[in-house]
């Protein structure tokens, strides 16, 4: 891709909306998620699906900033509690009434089968049974105080999606694959 | 312990407020932060010393519009302190889950945790 116009008709053409690449941190996530919900706006929403998007994103975000392998150190912007901060990459596509919520992040390979094997068993769950799930690990979390709550937003993303959570692993490096999850909501 | 706390809503932390004289405690708005424990930690020991002593009765207006996964662990928890430190007592907490007829996340939310206490009158409320 040589020109920003190339560029700009694939996005077009793939009717993504939203893009951000970069790095993910606290305040970042605030900032992004504001112009994605000023986005929905524009769409005149229920509330639910509204919603619906902007959970499974700062969900999304969540995940990356805890699993992602790529860090982004910005020491001159951020203070200490900042510093910890992942890279990744965004979108949001709409197409008609459906919008495609996606995430890519660089994962150590050994959080591989990990990562897989969670999406696999929410994708058996139905609407019910992930509800109980989710209850579930709410509690199993809270009489484990160490957990950084790492589960608990996959379940919440499966719960929000309209379909199965989609998802790939690519190689990435010999010791990175590449991570990317898509979330339906209608 | 500090008998009033008070923090001013942010793009991802909700308005806060704990007033132990007039036994009373409010959140209102969203909680998306990624850090949400160092966000309610003061007023998380807070409860918790308040809750060992006998105020009688206690209120807790919970008005969130959205929180995210973080947030429902740490207020089940805060939830489940409550519950506890009344079990047995003579002392009452109240629970006002304010919300929304079309606010799907936070009714559902509402609906589970109220099946989690024992203790604590838990009214869900639609505004």
């Amino acid at each position: 891709m040589n020109s920003l116009l190339d560029f700009y008709r694939f996005v077009k053409d793939k009717d993504i909306n939203i893009i951000y690449s970069g790095p993910i941190w606290s305040n970042g996530v605030e900032g992004i998620g504001d112009t994605l919900k000023r986005r929905l706006e524009f769409d005149d929403l229920p509330l639910p699906t509204s919603q619906a998007v902007f959970s499974v994103f700062v969900e999304q975000m969540n995940n990356m900033l805890m699993y992602s392998a790529e860090k982004f150190v910005a020491p001159a912007v951020m203070d200490e509690k900042q510093a910890a901060t992942a890279t990744g990459i965004f979108l949001l596509s709409c197409r008609g009434k459906q919008y495609f919520v996606q995430s890519g992040n660089v994962l150590r390979n050994d959080q591989v089968n990990i990562m897989k094997d969670k999406i696999d068993y929410l994708n058996t769950l139905d609407k019910q049974e992930l509800r109980k799930f989710y209850k579930q690990k709410l509690r199993e979390e809270n009489d484990n105080p160490e957990s950084r709550g790492g589960g608990i937003g996959l379940v919440e993303i499966a719960k929000r999606a309209s379909s199965k959570i989609d998802y790939s692993f690519e190689r990435y490096d010999d010791a990175h694959s590449f991570f990317t999850m898509s979330v339906t909501i209608e | 312990m500090l008998n009033r706390l008070e923090k001013e809503k942010t793009g991802s932390t909700p308005y806060i407020l704990f007033d132990a004289d007039q036994h009373y405690m409010k959140f209102a708005g969203e909680s998306f932060h990624e850090n949400v424990i160092e966000f309610y930690g003061e007023i998380d020991s807070n409860l918790g010393e308040y809750m060992a002593t006998d105020f009688g009765k206690f209120t807790f207006d919970c008005e969130l519009t959205y929180f995210n996964s973080s947030t429902a662990k740490l207020l089940l928890n805060m939830l489940l302190g409550m519950d506890d430190a009344i079990a047995g007592t003579d002392k009452e907490v109240i629970v006002n889950w304010i919300t929304t007829e079309d606010n799907d996340i936070i009714i559902e939310c509402g609906e589970d945790f109220e099946e989690e206490v024992e203790n604590i009158q838990f009214n869900i409320i639609m505004k």
